[in-house]
């Protein structure tokens, strides 16, 4: 058994992975966030036939194990249309939706929050629909949201482990790959997860700062 | 190639087993887990060295992926000299991040019960494994039916992971039936669509089970209004 030590190499492995995960983590996060809220506004409004159908495509989504939809981009849809369809690509295209689902119910939840009397105060001032919920819905329902949004971004971090299984090179592959070659599995995979503590305590931190500034903004327009 | 699901009709047999394995590790790793979530909700809502153990624990299980759990549990213990099968693995590694979810849980229900109610108990004189036993748990379980039943539908979705170790439920069996019919696009979409449908049936149930058991709870505004004034007197 040559090179079954562990070398200063499988910490730049590591951190390569981490990376990784991160940045899908980032970039899947960022576009769902965008997405949710989108889909929210749109049944906020209850535009007819797209608002039924995105709420049952969303429920789907968010009621299903990711793991399963991600098979479903990764073999299902190349098979459907015949295009190969890079994992990254596919790991992005189903984190985006998969965040996109829980983020919407989330912002639902924030909107329905904010009183629809003030809505038609504003429409009655003459804001435009698109005024008011940049002046009126999202300010405040983005206080509310906020706390879930913090729990859900942690949780969505630790999603992106499941990648690994279409061959996104992220931080589980890592410890995959540094477990074939070291056959220390309980080594590998306490270093993997801590790894990925750190990162979620991290994240958790600097949410719960934001929550925060955001609160303290947000408390005189309450009063 | 078209959407045809008839193609899955010589499997469904498998699919079936599967989904019986599925239905077994679930039910395995909810009973467990909703053992540990009361022991660590009660340890939480403590005081004492108990709590900061069970913080830490609550704390790991839910900020390190499942996968890396289960792959820890799966092969990192044989290392140490503890041999678990796939099945078992699958059920110890829902019931510790069941726990970990639930546990949480149950503390937010026995941190609501009326401080009132436990006085009442002490003052009249029951032991403090009966208060346990008898008022606070009762009271802050059903209390918790709801929000545990949302960490229980959340297990039953990642019991799909358990099919990277090898355990060929519904997923696992999912993934050869692709293999053998190559139509991943139908098997998966009716994959997603069977677990959708169950655990959305699932919560139904849960919400119907919370009414029931809490239908006493329902008070009158009036009722309630007196209760809010004893509270602030």
């Amino acid at each position: 058994m040559r090179h079954a030590g562990f070398t200063w190499h499988d910490g730049a492995l590591l951190a390569q992975g981490l990376g990784v995960s991160l940045g899908l983590f980032a970039g899947t996060f960022l576009i769902g966030l965008v997405l949710g809220s989108g889909a929210a506004v749109v049944r906020h409004f209850r535009v007819p036939a797209l608002s039924p159908i995105l709420h049952a495509g969303l429920e789907l989504l968010r009621n299903s194990p990711v793991l399963v939809q991600l098979f479903l981009v990764f073999f299902g849809i190349p098979a459907l249309i015949h295009q190969p369809l890079a994992p990254l690509s596919a790991a992005g295209l189903t984190l985006s939706a998969n965040t996109a689902a829980f983020v919407y119910f989330i912002a639902v939840a924030g909107l329905d929050a904010v009183g629809r009397d003030q809505v038609e105060a504003a429409r009655t001032f003459g804001f435009t629909r698109m005024q008011v919920v940049r002046h009126i819905l999202a300010p405040q329902a983005a206080a509310f949201a906020v706390a879930p949004l913090v729990g859900l971004a942690v949780n969505q971090l630790q999603v992106t482990s499941l990648v690994s299984v279409i061959g996104v090179m992220d931080l589980t592959k890592a410890g995959d790959i540094l477990n074939l070659r070291t056959l220390r599995p309980f080594a590998v995979w306490t270093m993997v997860g801590a790894l990925y503590f750190a990162a979620a305590k991290t994240l958790t931190l600097l949410g719960n700062r934001w929550e925060r500034r955001l609160r303290a903004h947000a408390a005189p327009l309450e009063l | 190639m078209s959407f045809d699901l008839t193609v899955l009709t010589p499997h469904l047999e498998p699919l079936l087993a599967g989904a019986l394995l599925t239905a077994e590790v679930c039910a395995l790793g909810i009973a467990g887990a909703f053992g540990l979530a009361t022991v660590l909700g009660l340890a939480t809502a403590g005081r004492g060295w108990a709590q900061r153990l069970a913080w830490l624990y609550v704390d790991v299980f839910r900020n390190v992926p499942f996968v890396v759990q289960v792959f820890f549990l799966y092969y990192g213990l044989p290392e140490i000299g503890v041999y678990i099968d796939a099945f078992w693995t699958g059920v110890l590694a829902l019931s510790l991040v069941g726990g970990a979810y639930g546990g949480d849980v149950v503390r937010s229900g026995i941190l609501a019960i009326d401080p009132g109610v436990v006085e009442a108990a002490r003052v009249g004189g029951l032991p403090r494994l009966d208060i346990i036993r008898r008022i606070v748990l009762p009271i802050a379980l059903r209390a918790a039916i709801r929000p545990l039943g949302s960490v229980f539908v959340n297990l039953v979705l990642s019991s799909s992971i358990l099919s990277m170790i090898t355990l060929d439920e519904v997923t696992g069996t999912a993934r050869g039936v692709a293999a053998e019919t190559y139509r991943p696009f139908e098997v998966y979409a009716f994959l997603l669509v069977a677990y959708a449908v169950l655990t959305y049936a699932v919560s139904l149930g849960i919400a119907a089970l919370h009414r029931h058991l809490n239908r006493h709870m329902v008070a009158s505004p009036g009722v309630a209004g007196s209760e809010v004034a004893g509270k602030g007197a």
